[in-house]
């Protein structure tokens, strides 16, 4: 039944009463990032009273010490760094703390009691979302378990729904990103899974999206005909911090490219959508991307570059290099950066390299994607006028300092003509003012109110390591050639990276 | 966050002002704002605000508000001082920059700019002449008219004409049974070229959002088309104390609206408390309006909110606490279950609230159907 109290422009989107239930709630993510964005959403009112979390997890916990472990979390990591005690005392009474070990029926028995009485004493109405923040190995037996033991489909005869949002990352190659997709499918329709990747919930990731739709000036720039390059930098300054028994296995490829920075790549080439239905949005995604160019041993060779940081400093403060860390092997080759040039085989981007690259240990903390149009056609005013210049350059930074700039060619005051690169700029901060929601709070309500296009589909995950895994296969066999360290902590990256644009007559701009 | 205000040489011309030696005062400053600066100053127009006020205005009051504004919204200030009561035609102008650094720790500054026109006598009449060349085009143009609006008011005629959006607070109305049901006729009559937004209304979306939420939850609604009892309690303004608060004025039209209730002529006022009975279909809802005893504090805002259904025992509860920081909700369905909870009031500033607003550009058709309901709803009291 409708609510005709809902209509009017100013009240917010709100969700159906639910239970998240968070697996791995012992975990760094639940008390840095979940919980304090639930505590958030419940403050903001963008969640119903009848709402209720459950942490999920292997060790001993009364909800009394979950509860008070949460709400120290919730002081120091949520924006504000304070807690209403009003607000918490309310929020708190939503909260419990259930152990269950992923692999044992027996406490699922448990946890489907605990939400039958959660649903009768907070009016929850039998909706679930289960919150997969385990380590990545439990993911397949975890909806296994819920499978089994009927938590993965609403009860007979009960109207509600259940949803599964599942951590990155989602699989360590294709083969078991495959085998990953067939073992929850067995238990999970697709509209069920919400594979999430926390930058999609990035306001200017999802502004990408009425940037270039919204506006009619630029989407007829936004091709091969205008465009001479594109390059997406997705930089840290940070190093392995204490997971270098976890990055060893991983690399920046499978870390950050094939999920995070392939999910920019996808909006930035995707044709637009007939509609801004997820089907609609994620359909021209995978398209995008399936029209990317595979990578061969010779491409590999020429047009990518892996990297592994040695010691630098950083911000003027000495930092280790990669094999100095902790849990790394004295002689790693896992690469710490990874520069890779990429096709789109389409009538849009035919012949456009798109110049990707990421990192640790790189000079600056920065996400951005530079758009390098062509020169003008014309050098109307003379090569001594235009030397200084470079071409125009849309930039769209995604983290920090969130907003676009545009950079164009003016005249500087004068009698004289001489012409200097200006910048118009987009920021948020000072164009909205306004306190940018944290990614997991947006991601989190889209799940609550069943909306997946800021979600990773089945075919994108996949389609994500498809790309990858010549890289990773090729770069695995020539482990012995890798000259690592090749990059000091710092910089931006190794200098073949710097060669390979110079060679196509063109140079990493420099964030 | 730091605020400064760097005022220029005045134009100043009884017969009228110099626009261009007005924009290029404001383009001085820029240049000296960015010589000058420690931080880089970024200049930011995303929308010209024209402010109404009275001569009588606290200027310091108005520039902490416009700080605040200019952090959210920068762009083109035009604050039109009126003095109407003056014996001498009078029209001056200055100008100002008006930076802030984003809160966030941000190095740049970000700045937006100010003219300030102060006029008297019959130089009132004409002001939004002088506004009309300094307003910053291809950006939307914002009039707050801090007063209450009259519709033969030639100013305010103007001013609307030359406005993408009205912002009035009806908080301030003396009379608010006149106001209101001026407002509704203002708004009808203006449909066509006028969108309205209300800080009042505003300062309702929390109460709005909380009392819809009862009716997502599917079991719940059922009930909303039983209710037959509503009590609205108040800190009845002290500048019309005898009246119900446009607030609560405001609330109870907005579920008419909704909910298709119909006024029926039938009111009783008691002491200090009023009752109104509505109708929906052939269920008769009694409304009453009752100062709240033990919450003042807030004037002309209303403290609490119950609906009950005496078909099926349930009630349904949202109130404020007595620092006017949270509000409480319960839902309670005979003695089946009651859940509650208490969530932050959003206490914004006056600044943050109309900030709130100048980020709307749609039309508030909720709001303007609740203000033509609470139209109707007094014509019916002043006619029973």
């Amino acid at each position: 039944m409708e609510n005709p109290l809902r209509a009017g422009v100013r009240l917010e989107r709100t969700a159906e009463p639910c239970v998240v239930v968070i697996f791995g709630a012992t975990g760094d993510l639940t008390k840095r990032k979940l919980v304090p964005a639930l505590y958030r959403l419940v403050q903001e009112r963008l969640v119903p009273a009848e709402f209720a979390i459950v942490g999920a997890a292997r060790t001993e916990l009364s909800s009394e010490e979950f509860r008070a472990n949460m709400k120290e979390a919730v002081a120091q990591f949520s924006e504000a760094k304070t807690v209403d005690e009003e607000v918490w005392e309310s929020f708190a009474q939503g909260l419990h703390y259930l152990k269950v070990d992923i692999g044992t029926s027996a406490d699922y028995v448990n946890l489907v009691a605990k939400l039958d009485q959660i649903d009768r004493e907070r009016g929850t109405q039998g909706n679930r979302v289960f919150y997969l923040s385990t380590a990545p190995t439990l993911y397949a037996e975890a909806v296994r378990q819920l499978g089994q033991s009927g938590l993965a489909k609403p009860k007979e005869g009960q109207k509600g729904w259940v949803r599964v949002i599942i951590e990155k990352p989602f699989g360590s190659d294709l083969a078991s990103a495959q085998a990953l997709n067939r073992d929850i499918h067995q238990h999970l329709d697709e509209s069920q899974i919400y594979r999430i990747d926390h930058y999609l919930g990035k306001e200017t990731v999802q502004n990408l999206l009425v940037f270039r739709f919204a506006n009619g000036i630029y989407e007829p720039l936004w091709n091969r005909q205008y465009i001479d390059h594109v390059q997406i930098t997705n930089a840290e300054t940070v190093g392995v911090e204490g997971r270098g028994g976890y990055y060893e296995k991983a690399g920046v490829v499978r870390d950050m490219l094939q999920n995070h920075v392939f999910q920019v790549l996808s909006l930035v080439a995707m044709e637009p959508p007939a509609s801004l239905n997820s089907e609609s949005v994620r359909d021209e995604k995978i398209k995008a991307m399936t029209a990317v160019r595979p990578f061969t041993p010779e491409r590999i060779r020429a047009e990518c570059v892996r990297g592994q940081y040695g010691a630098g400093s950083i911000n003027g403060k000495q930092v280790p290099g990669y094999r100095e860390e902790e849990g790394v092997a004295p002689d790693s080759a896992t690469e710490t950066f990874a520069m890779l040039t990429m096709y789109f085989d389409n009538w849009r981007w035919s012949g456009v390299p798109f110049y990707i690259r990421s990192g640790k240990r790189l000079a600056k903390r920065v996400t951005e994607i530079a758009i390098q149009f062509k020169d003008a056609p014309h050098k109307l005013f003379g090569s001594e006028m235009m030397e200084q210049m470079t071409p125009n350059q849309l930039i769209i930074r995604v983290q920090p300092d969130e907003g676009i700039t545009m950079r164009v060619a003016a005249k500087v005051p004068g009698q004289v003509t001489r012409i200097r690169d200006v910048n118009m700029d987009f920021r948020y901060g000072a164009s909205f003012g306004v306190q940018l929601a944290e990614a997991y709070e947006r991601l989190l309500l889209d799940c609550i109110l069943g909306d997946p296009t800021l979600y990773a589909r089945t075919d994108m995950t996949e389609r994500g390591w498809e790309i990858v895994m010549p890289i990773l296969e090729e770069w695995a066999s020539t482990k012995a050639e890798a000259p690592f360290p090749n990059y000091e902590a710092g910089t931006w990256g190794p200098q073949a990276t710097h060669d390979l644009l110079e060679q196509a007559g063109r140079r990493w701009r420099r964030p | 966050m730091s605020s400064e205000i760097q005022p220029s040489a005045a134009a100043n011309a009884p017969q009228g002002i110099d626009v261009g030696r007005l924009e290029k005062e404001l383009a001085a400053n820029w240049r000296n704002a960015g010589d000058g600066a420690e931080s880089s100053v970024t200049r930011v127009c995303v929308l010209n605000l024209i402010i109404y006020a009275a001569p009588g205005e606290d200027r310091a009051k108005m520039d902490e508000l416009l700080d605040v504004v200019t952090e959210h919204a920068p762009g083109r200030t035009l604050v039109l001082i009126a003095d109407r009561g003056a014996a001498e035609a009078r029209l001056e102008a200055h100008v100002s920059t008006r930076c802030q650094t984003a809160s966030r720790g941000a190095a740049k500054q970000v700045c937006g700019e100010q003219v300030t026109i102060e006029a008297g006598g019959a130089a009132v009449d004409t002001a939004a002449s002088a506004i009309e060349p300094l307003v910053v085009p291809d950006v939307p143009v914002f009039l707050w008219w801090k007063d209450i609006p009259h519709e033969e008011d030639k100013l305010f005629n103007r001013l609307v004409e030359l406005s993408d959006r009205v912002v009035i607070d009806s908080l301030v109305f003396d009379r608010p049974h006149e106001d209101l049901k001026r407002l509704a006729q203002i708004i009808g009559a203006r449909r066509q070229y006028m969108l309205a937004s209300d800080l009042n209304w505003g300062r309702l979306t929390s109460w709005r959002n909380l009392i819809a939420s009862f009716w997502d939850v599917a079991d719940y609604r059922p009930h909303l088309d039983a209710i037959d009892e509503v009590l609205v309690e108040y800190d009845p303004p002290d500048v019309a104390s005898g009246q119900i608060a446009a607030h609560a004025l405001l609330l109870v039209g907005w579920l008419a609206a909704e909910l298709k209730w119909q006024p029926t002529g039938d009111f009783v006022r008691e002491e200090n408390n009023s009752r109104w009975v509505l109708l929906s279909g052939e269920r008769k809802i009694n409304v009453e309006f009752r100062p709240a005893a033990d919450r003042q504090g807030c004037d002309g805002l209303i403290a609490t909110l119950t609906l009950k259904t005496s078909a099926t025992g349930a009630e349904f509860y949202v109130g404020i606490n007595e620092g006017w920081t949270k509000l409480e909700t319960s839902a309670r369905i005979g003695d089946a279950r009651a859940v509650g909870r208490v969530v932050s009031y959003e206490a914004k500033s006056e600044g943050e609230r109309l900030s709130r607003e100048l980020s709307m550009l749609s039309r508030d058709e909720v709001y303007e159907r609740a203000v033509a309901s609470v139209g109707q709803l007094i014509e019916a009291l002043q006619k029973s």
